[in-house]
């Protein structure tokens, strides 16, 4: 839970963030989706 | 361990950038978000305990009341302890919900779910709700609407992946369940299975937002913002107000009405989604042109809809202004309820178009409520006032299903009705708005004397 002073490593951190949460919701949104195509 | 989360230890150094923040904060929302994604197992657990869909029901209820309650009851202690701190508690009391939910299920006891899942479970989804909202608010003051737009964003996100991922979970542990069969229900130790793997595995992403959030330096601003710049902006304060303060000022309680009206109307119609697509377009013959399948098709994109909202409205609010957007939220809410409730059963498409937007417009009222709170009382403890606020969604929570489903039970027998049968309730919801409408005019800034006595500028927040 330590914090960097250094470019690289939060840049990676702020990377591995969005990418976490991207994933989640694009898996929810893109199945939602799927299901919807298919029903309507 | 609890010390190494106290607001004092998390402080962000230098150079720290904010945007790690909207992820820590999401990490917690989408987490939390299952809350509405509970229908999915619903006849499965009815099977399971072999009781009523009512009995069932009554977990959700639980765990919104309690949300409702320790959002207001925790709110000071949140902004006291920091963010880091009140997501840990959070995460802890969300997880063990989901544990002793799952003793509950294995042993099937009932009152353990409801003890679990709705009074554990509903504790950590009160502070979990709330613990981010100020400290977004501070880092981003340039930008507040977008800011709380994204975390708020995530709890409707959060029904979105459980729905599909409890499904496919459910499928994995017990074979002989078919999600795309309605009548099918899953075993007890399939449910089980779930509630242990969602626990751990939400713990697990709201320790990530835990480790990643900090609080701004006192003396921090983003570049190139002027403090100076919101004095210039009408209806918004540069004064600080306290929770205890915030609650005897009219305009708190003018935002709760227009909170409640705004939650009341769109949670009528998100509650009975399903049933209503059926009922809108049943023929003459008594069948629907909508199937049940489709028909749950058409939730998801409520739910799509009800997500968008919240970030793209609550993002607008940012440059529209706040008492603007909640005029457009109940202004234009009410026009389309009206068109809903006089043409809605003409075209599916229009139907879907309309209920969709309504619900941006109730994802959009939950998202820019805390920036519209940080408008009026200012930052100082925004987040306890944000969760006393929260006590009008649980209230509407009672009232928009009452509503609807007090005047359809007076139309006729679920399964038979039609659209004519939902006007009523629908121009009910109508009024519903208008009094939030006119409650949002009637907002005024807070009288000085609510003000927090200060040396000349604004009171730093504690959270």
């Amino acid at each position: 839970m330590s914090d960097t002073s250094s470019t690289s490593p939060a840049s990676v951190r702020l990377i591995v963030s969005w990418a976490l949460v991207t994933v989640l919701l694009g898996y929810g949104v893109i199945e939602t989706g799927i299901t919807a195509a298919k029903l309507f | 361990m609890l010390t190494a989360l106290d607001r004092s230890r998390s402080v962000a150094p230098p150079g720290f950038s904010r945007w790690l923040i909207p992820p820590a904060a999401l990490s917690v929302h989408l987490c939390i978000g299952q809350v509405y994604a509970t229908s999915v197992y619903k006849n499965s657990f009815v099977a399971h305990f072999d009781s009523s869909a009512t009995a069932v029901g009554v977990i959700f209820s639980i765990a919104i009341v309690m949300l409702g309650l320790s959002a207001a009851v925790g709110g000071t202690w949140v902004e006291r302890n920091g963010p880091r701190k009140a997501m840990f508690v959070s995460a802890c009391f969300w997880a063990a919900g989901f544990l002793i939910g799952a003793l509950g299920i294995s042993t099937k006891q009932l009152w353990l779910v409801y003890l679990g899942y709705g009074v554990v479970g509903g504790i950590g989804l009160g502070i979990g709700y709330i613990s981010p909202v100020s400290t977004l608010i501070k880092w981003f003051p340039d930008r507040p609407g977008l800011a709380t737009g994204l975390a708020i964003m995530g709890f409707g996100g959060g029904a979105l992946i459980a729905s599909p991922l409890s499904r496919q979970l459910l499928s994995a542990y017990d074979s002989g369940y078919d999600p795309d069969v309605a009548t099918s229900t899953a075993s007890g130790g399939a449910l089980v299975a779930l509630f242990l793997t969602l626990g751990i595995g939400y713990f697990v992403i709201m320790m990530f937002g835990v480790a990643n959030m900090r609080v701004p330096a006192d003396d921090w601003r983003p570049a190139g913002f002027d403090p100076a710049s919101i004095k210039s902006k009408p209806l918004v304060t540069t004064a600080s107000v306290s929770a205890a303060n915030a609650i005897k000022t009219r305009t708190f309680w003018l935002l709760w009405i227009v909170l409640f009206c705004n939650v009341t109307a769109g949670i009528g119609i998100l509650e009975q989604a399903s049933p209503m697509i059926q009922d809108f377009f049943r023929g003459g013959d008594g069948k629907s042109e909508v199937a049940v399948a489709t028909a749950a098709g058409f939730v998801g994109v409520l739910s799509l809809f009800n997500m968008a909202g919240r970030f793209a409205w609550s993002t607008a609010s940012d440059a529209i202004g706040r008492k603007r957007i909640y005029m457009v939220y109940l202004g234009v809410g009410m026009i389309l309820y009206a068109l809903l409730a006089s043409i809605g059963d003409s075209v599916v498409a229009l139907f879907v178009l309309l209920a969709g937007i309504i619900l941006s417009f109730y994802g959009g009222g939950f998202a820019t409520a805390p920036a519209y709170l940080r408008d009026m009382f200012g930052t100082f403890q925004v987040g306890a006032i944000h969760g006393r606020l929260l006590t009008a969604w649980s209230a509407a929570g009672v009232a928009g299903p009452l509503i609807v489903n007090g005047f359809l039970d007076a139309q006729g027998k679920p399964g038979t009705l039609t659209a004519s049968a939902y006007q009523p309730a629908l121009f009910t919801m109508v009024g519903v708005l208008a009094v939030g409408f006119i409650a949002n005019l009637l907002v005024q800034p807070v009288p000085e004397r609510y003000h927090e006595k200060t040396t000349g500028k604004p009171k730093e927040a504690v959270a």
